[in-house]
């Protein structure tokens, strides 16, 4: 007994020296990038852990050759980003330079005033920012013609679908002797939703008509949404006021229980993004609505067994979801011109093309439009097309919350709690209610 | 039937019953394992091929993108400083109080109501305060903080362990002219070490699967490992081959704390022998 | 005497107060303060004083009812069988010799992962299409659930992942008992000829008592305090089937951001447990010890 406490006693010590020296050196770290002006720069800069960041990662020794700063990456999770984020833009000073800034809290940040405006930068180095998308610059980009944020990648969403199936003459015929008319990719979600349970009535367990996700609060609402936009429908009128349970959004949450319930595989009411696409990538399901650029993931044979088989178009009806991340610095950021500096060169055309090369998703025109870029992604054609249509969630303080209602509701009216006229009823009521 | 047949019969019920235990818990372990060799294709492939290439992919892309080593680092030397001081202080904290207040209950209440207290609410403050010091991102931040709940809940478990301990052995040492201090070490101490071993655990245990805490207050440099997994889950999938083998790499402590375990909780029964 | 005890209270119980007052009482007076105001994440500080309307609101707050009703369900299902589980084990385990060892290495093994892997390796056990559980139920003729996205089922699930992720905690702590335990009380039950059952009800369940309420209360706690699984898990679905209280804290403060609310909804969650754990604490010890 004696021995383990010694030894326990022994590691014990070692650690809490070593864990003194580490923390000494931190400090000293801490100071030395607090002395502008030393000659030493550093940038600290918070990202959500996709393969975007990794690809900026592959890059930044360009920009410290070039500028003599360096560059110190963090990647957290999407679902970390906001915990992590807050109490450090709530304080005096952050130990971020640069934040990336999903559309989701733009309203929010800027709102309560967390990020630096960007025009007087933009106006003095004649940064072009009517390279970007549209729908883009307008979402994660300005806000109120005020520029926050420079658009740094794309999620809009899209169909995704397995082109083997929809070219499936077998069941093309059938379909044709059922409904009288021809199975082809559909355009308009009455088509999509018939077909989708057609294909799981033909194939029961082996191939579903499509595969959803159904689980609170994110997924279940950004599926939906692509199917609201689609019929006509929004959260708000021009004037402000709540129209989320008129007639067109009961009709498309029909639609979607009717594809939940018939169509999609057991369990999909709860199913988050992953347990989704692994349905797909397994090769179960003919139909997906999700990111665009999943197709690049199933096209991967380490994670998808469908590789070659699936093509991207846009959401049956025409109008999907648009989602998109912007670079930002924080109003108690140090150095912003140094953090300016950084967000003018990873977003210059160059850096841009590199990054959609390596797989990243664009945001700029000119980078979707590039021969290059189009000779390695032919379908970017049809991505550029469907951000262009795509529709956002309103830029609002109050946005987070709006999904947390919206997906709350839809998962009562998906697993039977509530009708579908009656959840949307109560998410109306309570978007109404929010400060 | 007679006695000793019995006996035998109930050791081998006995068995059986912690075979079936076991493998309900070891099951899903070896499945992580598993995976932890193959690709995602692989991981969701139902049926399951029985018999896959194994693959060093995923335990390379875990030390070489990312560094594992100085997390597994990380959230070691955090959960054995933190239980370490934990126990050092939460032992003698706890035996004042089992022998010098009468009643107890208020206190021992009064304790355990610190962690009565979601997490959640606590994180605002306590950043504010690690900020304050410039302790960002340093094991001290995480160490301290660790401590405010592995300190009352140390403080509590041991204290029924000490009231456990017959008051007369202790007065008895006094008696024979030690010290309070000697007495507690000496005596009350050896005696109560399963209890002390299982709150020490229980510390540890809860350091290390620590999350929010650790994330709001660590940047990359003192990062633990529920952090770094929790990360695996992106926008674009859950790396879910990585993640098996992360999760086997943070349950290797399991070696060490066998190790512990084996010397008072296996070999316990003598040490009840003692009194 | 009296500078001796002083000594004493220095000694032993001094530095950990100090440890105390930093950690946890300045959070916790910080986050009392925060509850009678409407302190919000988005601005610094801790806003106006609103006096006792956050109180008030939660009680009209249907969902935070709706939660607190999830979250007894939910504690009382994983207390009560991890309990009945973990004594079993912890009773197993303590008869044998040999293997003990790999027994309880095994058993504590999930301990040692954390919440957020438990929970996402589950929803790859699990899932409905593509899960070993369900394959290999579907091997022996059963059919296959849909686990998570089942409202009927839901919280079932749960509670069967917070189990398989916490009873070896239950263990341990009764483990720790047992083998403290004196043995002459058992050799006078041998001597007085009392069966293995009576001596189990009138020796070790009393002598275990103490260990018990410990590691019940502790249970209840953090069974309580629950948000990390269900967060990984169902983010509170399917509907509300689901959403405990501390998930619904937790939103609170992070979605909506009325940190000055959850401040409120904490304490309210802290009368409540306290109430419980005194009520515990007496009903199990009955009066005081004498001393």
């Amino acid at each position: 007994m004696k021995k383990h406490g010694i030894v326990l006693m022994a590691i014990v010590l070692v650690m809490s020296l070593l864990s003194a020296c580490s923390s000494g050196n931190n400090k000293e770290a801490s100071e030395s990038s607090g002395a502008a002006g030393s000659g030493k720069k550093e940038l600290n800069i918070l990202m959500e852990s996709v393969p975007d960041t990794d690809f900026v990662k592959q890059v930044v020794d360009k920009f410290t050759a070039e500028s003599g700063i360096k560059v110190n990456i963090e990647a957290v999770n999407y679902a970390s980003m906001h915990e992590k984020l807050v109490p450090q833009l709530l304080n005096a000073t952050s130990s971020y330079d640069i934040i990336v800034v999903d559309n989701y809290w733009v309203g929010e940040f800027t709102d309560a005033g967390w990020l630096e405006p960007l025009d007087s930068y933009i106006a003095r180095d004649k940064f072009d920012t009517s390279v970007y998308s549209k729908s883009m610059w307008n979402m994660v980009g300005q806000v109120k013609d005020t520029a926050y944020m420079l658009p740094f990648y794309n999620y809009a969403m899209s169909l995704v679908y397995r082109t083997d199936i929809f070219n499936n003459t077998d069941l093309k015929a059938k379909y044709q002797a059922e409904f009288g008319r021809e199975l082809t990719l559909p355009d308009n979600l009455e088509e999509y939703v018939n077909i989708s349970k057609f294909i799981t009535k033909e194939n029961g367990n082996s191939m579903y008509g499509s595969v959803m996700m159904g689980l609170r609060p994110d997924p279940i609402s950004v599926e939906w949404l692509n199917y609201l936009f689609s019929s006509g429908g929004d959260f708000f009128n021009e004037d402000g006021s709540v129209r989320i349970n008129d007639a067109n959004a009961a009709k498309s949450l029909g639609l979607y229980i009717d594809n939940m319930k018939n169509a999609a595989p057991k369990g999909a009411a709860g199913f988050g993004f992953d347990e989704a696409f692994n349905v797909f990538a397994q090769g179960n399901a003919a139909s997906f609505i999700t990111y665009n650029w999943m197709l690049n993931k199933l096209q991967d044979e380490n994670e998808s067994k469908v590789a070659g088989k699936v093509d991207v178009a846009e959401v049956p009806g025409g109008v999907s979801l648009n989602g998109g991340w912007g670079w930002a610095i924080p109003k108690n950021a140090g150095d912003k011109e140094a953090s300016w500096k950084f967000l003018k060169w990873v977003e210059s055309f160059d850096i841009a093309k590199e990054r959609a090369l390596a797989g990243g998703s664009p945001t700029r025109n000119d980078v979707f439009t590039d021969s290059d870029v189009l000779g390695q992604y032919p379908h970017y054609v049809r991505v550029q097309k469907i951000i262009n249509d795509s529709h956002m969630i309103p830029i609002i303080p109050q946005a987070p919350q709006l999904i947390e209602i919206l997906g709350r509701e839809l998962s009562e009216a998906v697993s039977g709690g509530k009708s579908a006229q009656k959840a949307l009823d109560t998410v109306a009521k309570e978007i109404a209610e929010l400060e | 039937m007679n006695a000793k047949q019995s006996v035998r019969l109930l050791n081998g019920l006995t068995y059986a019953a912690l075979t079936g235990v076991a493998l309900i818990f070891l099951l899903p372990i070896l499945w992580i394992v598993r995976t932890s060799f193959t690709t995602k294709a692989v991981a969701y492939q139902i049926p399951p091929k029985w018999f896959v290439e194994p693959t060093l992919d995923n335990y390379r892309a875990i030390f070489s993108d990312n560094p594992f080593g100085r997390y597994f680092m990380n959230s070691m030397v955090v959960s054995l400083v933190s239980t370490f001081i934990a126990v050092i202080l939460g032992a003698m904290a706890a035996y004042w109080i089992a022998r010098r207040v009468k009643g107890g209950n208020f206190l021992r209440i009064a304790i355990l109501g610190t962690q009565m207290l979601p997490p959640i609410v606590m994180v605002i403050p306590i950043f504010m305060m690690i900020k304050k010091l410039d302790l960002l991102d340093s094991w001290v931040a995480l160490i301290v903080t660790y401590l405010s709940f592995s300190l009352p809940y140390m403080i509590w478990l041991l204290i029924g362990f000490f009231e456990g301990i017959p008051k007369d052995l202790d007065e008895a040492c006094e008696i024979d002219g030690c010290t309070k201090m000697q007495a507690f070490t000496r005596v009350v101490l050896p005696l109560a070490a399963p209890g002390i071993m299982a709150a020490g655990i229980l510390s540890f245990l809860m350091a290390w699967n620590e999350f929010l805490f650790a994330l709001v207050l660590t940047g990359t440099g003192a990062r633990t490992l529920p952090v770094a997994i929790a990360n695996m889950e992106t926008q674009q999938g859950v790396m879910i081959a990585q993640l098996c083998a992360a999760t086997v790499i943070i349950i290797l402590p399991v070696v060490f704390l066998s190790l512990f375990i084996q010397k008072y909780l296996v070999n316990g029964m003598t040490m009840g022998s003692v009194k | 005497m009296f500078s001796v005890k002083r000594k004493q209270f220095l000694i032993f119980f001094v530095p950990s107060l100090i440890v105390l007052a930093v950690t946890v009482i300045y959070p916790l007076v910080y986050s009392l303060i925060m509850s009678f105001t409407n302190a919000s994440l988005k601005k610094q500080g801790f806003g106006e004083f609103i006096g006792l309307d956050n109180y008030i609101k939660a009680f009209k707050d249907t969902y935070f009812i709706d939660s607190g009703w999830n979250t007894i369900v939910f504690t009382v299902i994983v207390v009560t069988l991890e309990f009945l589980f973990g004594l079993a084990v912890a009773l197993l385990l303590n008869r044998i010799k040999r293997g003990k060892k790999i027994f309880f290495t095994i058993i504590i093994v999930p301990m040692l992962i954390t919440p957020v892997a438990v929970g996402l390796i589950w929803r790859l056990l699990l899932h409905p299409d593509l899960g070993i559980v369900n394959y290999l139920l579907g091997l022996i003729g059963v059919e296959g659930q849909a686990w998570l996205g089942d409202a009927k089922l839901a919280m079932m699930t749960v509670v069967l992942v917070d189990i398989w992720h916490q009873l070896p905690f239950m263990i341990l702590l009764l483990l720790a008992g047992l083998v403290s335990l004196p043995g002459e009380p058992y050799e006078a039950a041998t001597i007085d000829g009392a069966g293995r059952f009576q001596t189990f009800l009138h020796v070790t369940l009393p002598l275990m008592k103490e260990t018990i309420v410990v590691a019940v209360l502790f249970r209840v706690i953090t069974a309580i305090k629950t948000y990390d699984l269900i967060y990984v898990l169902t983010k509170g679905g399917p509907g509300t089937t689901t959403e405990v209280i501390s998930y619904h804290i937790y939103k609170q403060a992070y979605t909506f951001l009325n940190t000055g609310y959850s401040s409120a909804m904490s304490y309210l969650l802290l009368i409540v447990i306290m109430l419980i754990s005194t009520l515990f604490v007496r009903v199990s010890r009955g009066k005081p010890q004498p001393r």
